[in-house]
């Protein structure tokens, strides 16, 4: 059984461990190992296409984590005050929004965009003043972060849910029998309590955000982001420099991972 | 708390807000335009002309063979998923010492928080030529080939989701009350017996969570047929990215799409009735 679970492990690490190793190739093909060498991640850091894709991986991650975790939290605030229809309606609207895979939203997203655009883009250059170039909407950062928000905020309403579920509701009830305002109430019971689903909510959403390959990969417009050039790259052919960035990628979830488990544990234990 | 008095009313209303505004404009609005899409005609250039046809719908089996792919190879990899989580998943929750089930049951969760798409190019490397089938070369195994093939498929398949059916089973296992397992064998039933007659059946919720996790994201699959596939076996993802951005047949790739949705749909009625029927509550945890 012991056996089985360190095989099962292997397998899950054995390949991450295989694209870290080769990413400090010494050697120009990606497929034969030699010697050791940082070089690829200087060519990687150097690349200006690699630079601009994680910038706006960076930007599109922390827009969806913020906007996720502020909408998801004040939804799952409200939603424990809601009941009958609209609460089953919400539920779910939750569900279906977990549960849907991404492709169909990266497709049903441009689909309604591209056409809203079209409607919506003379109507604009009519009403423009004359002599000024009317704006064009078109498929770019806001699309890619509402497309990508719609799963991450329910993510952290379910979070956010869980926590508030396991509060303990005694303590908001002294705070008010105390005369506090429902404003503080808040801010000192509430908050502290689910302040730390909050934060895993936020973690989660930017990992989830930065590492989506398929939703931007409809939504994106001209835009790349470091998944969408990863994918690029390997249909061009496997380098060395690849390895560098994925290396880069797993690298900074893993941190984000570490970092979320880290708050977790020391908020549980105080 | 007073809930049914008028400034709390606004509060609730104006708290779920935005999250409404999202599900209008980013959820129920783009799958109605899909579905109004799908009986629309192509129009000349590509992109969509308005129309009410059934064309589309009919025109299903010239794709048949992703479908085909799609509906053998997502049940066959869930199931497989299934086969190698189990025995993981009864390790962690019931062999482990406390101090080292969470530590050991991150490890198996945090790789699915990781790019999919770097872990699943990973086996482009362990499977291509240059990899397992050059190792088989010097025990004398030649001319195997592994990439491209619907067993490259499973194993990326089994690869990137087992995690999301580990934990679900994890749980179920997990909560379940051990003394009913010292009194199984207390009473004489061999651990086989206990197994299949306390153990299994009590983590029935876990294991249909966990299908129908990994079953419904498999539906929608493409990256693992696109890198482990490559263009031999292929899904209805790889299908519906190559209607919508090759060739831009949207109204086709709609019914596509709508087809898929339709699908999906029916196999989480069926889980819910299922569910129902043990009368067993839903794991609220999806992480």
């Amino acid at each position: 059984m012991r056996i089985y679970a360190i095989a099962v492990f292997l397998f899950l690490y054995v390949p991450i461990g295989i694209i870290v190793l080769f990413s400090f190739n010494a050697g120009r093909h990606a497929s034969e190992l030699r010697g050791l060498s940082i070089q690829w991640y200087g060519k990687a850091l150097s690349n200006p296409f690699v630079g601009d894709a994680f910038v706006t991986s960076l930007i599109v991650a922390f827009s969806v984590a913020i906007l996720s975790s502020l909408m998801g939290t004040a939804a799952a605030l409200a939603l424990q005050r809601l009941k009958g229809t609209p609460r089953v309606l919400f539920d779910g609207l939750i569900y279906i929004s977990v549960m849907i895979p991404g492709i169909v939203i990266g497709i049903a997203t441009l689909v309604a965009l591209v056409t809203v655009f079209d409607f919506l883009n003379p109507l604009l250059a009519s009403i423009w003043p004359e002599g000024s170039k009317p704006p064009k909407l078109r498929m770019g950062y806001a699309s890619v972060i509402a497309a990508h928000t719609l799963f991450t905020m329910s993510l952290v309403i379910i979070l956010v849910r869980a926590r508030i579920a396991g509060m303990d509701r005694a303590l908001i009830e002294a705070s008010m029998d105390l005369y506090a305002t429902p404003w503080r109430t808040f801010y000192q019971v509430t908050l502290p309590q689910i302040y730390p689903a909050i934060l895993a909510g936020f973690l989660l959403s930017f990992t989830f955000s930065f590492d989506d390959f398929i939703i931007s990969f409809f939504v994106a417009g001209a835009n790349t982001t470091l998944p969408i050039y990863i994918f690029s790259s390997i249909r061009r052919g496997i380098t060395p420099e690849v390895n560098a960035i994925g290396t880069m990628v797993l690298a900074a979830s893993l941190i984000l991972l570490m970092t979320a488990q880290f708050l977790l544990r020391k908020r549980t234990r105080r | 708390m007073k809930v049914d008095n008028k400034p709390g009313r606004w509060l609730t209303a104006a708290l779920l807000a935005p999250t409404s505004m999202w599900f209008v404009f980013m959820l129920i609005f783009p799958l109605i335009v899909i579905l109004v899409f799908s009986f629309g005609e192509r129009a000349a250039v590509g992109g969509y002309a308005a129309g009410f046809t059934l064309e589309q719908y009919a025109n299903l089996p010239s794709r048949l063979k992703a479908f085909q792919n799609t509906m053998v190879i997502a049940p066959a990899g869930t199931l497989l998923s299934l086969l190698v989580a189990y025995p993981l998943a009864y390790y962690l929750a019931l062999r482990v010492s406390r101090r080292f089930k969470l530590m050991l049951l991150v490890l198996v969760i945090v790789p699915f928080w990781t790019s999919l798409l770097v872990r699943t190019y990973a086996w482009i490397f362990i499977l291509g030529g240059r990899g397992i089938p050059t190792l088989l070369e010097f025990i004398g195994i030649e001319g195997v080939r592994l990439i491209n093939t619907p067993g490259a498929v499973l194993i990326g398949i089994v690869y990137g989701y087992l995690p999301l059916m580990v934990f679900p089973i994890f749980v179920s296992l997990e909560k379940l009350d051990k003394t009913l397992l010292e009194a199984s064998s207390d009473l004489g039933s061999s651990p086989f017996k206990t197994f299949m007659q306390i153990t299994l059946p009590l983590s029935m919720p876990g294991i249909a969570t966990g299908c129908m996790l990994v079953f419904i994201l498999l539906m929608g699959e493409f990256l693992i047929p696109a890198f482990l596939g490559g263009g031999k076996v292929f899904f209805i993802g790889n299908a519906l990215v190559d209607l919508f951005l090759q060739s831009r047949n949207w109204p086709f790739g709609a019914a596509v799409s709508v087809t898929l949705v339709v699908i999906m749909l029916i196999t989480v009625s069926l889980y819910m009735r299922m569910v129902m029927r043990s009368k067993t509550g839903r794991d609220e945890s999806l992480m």
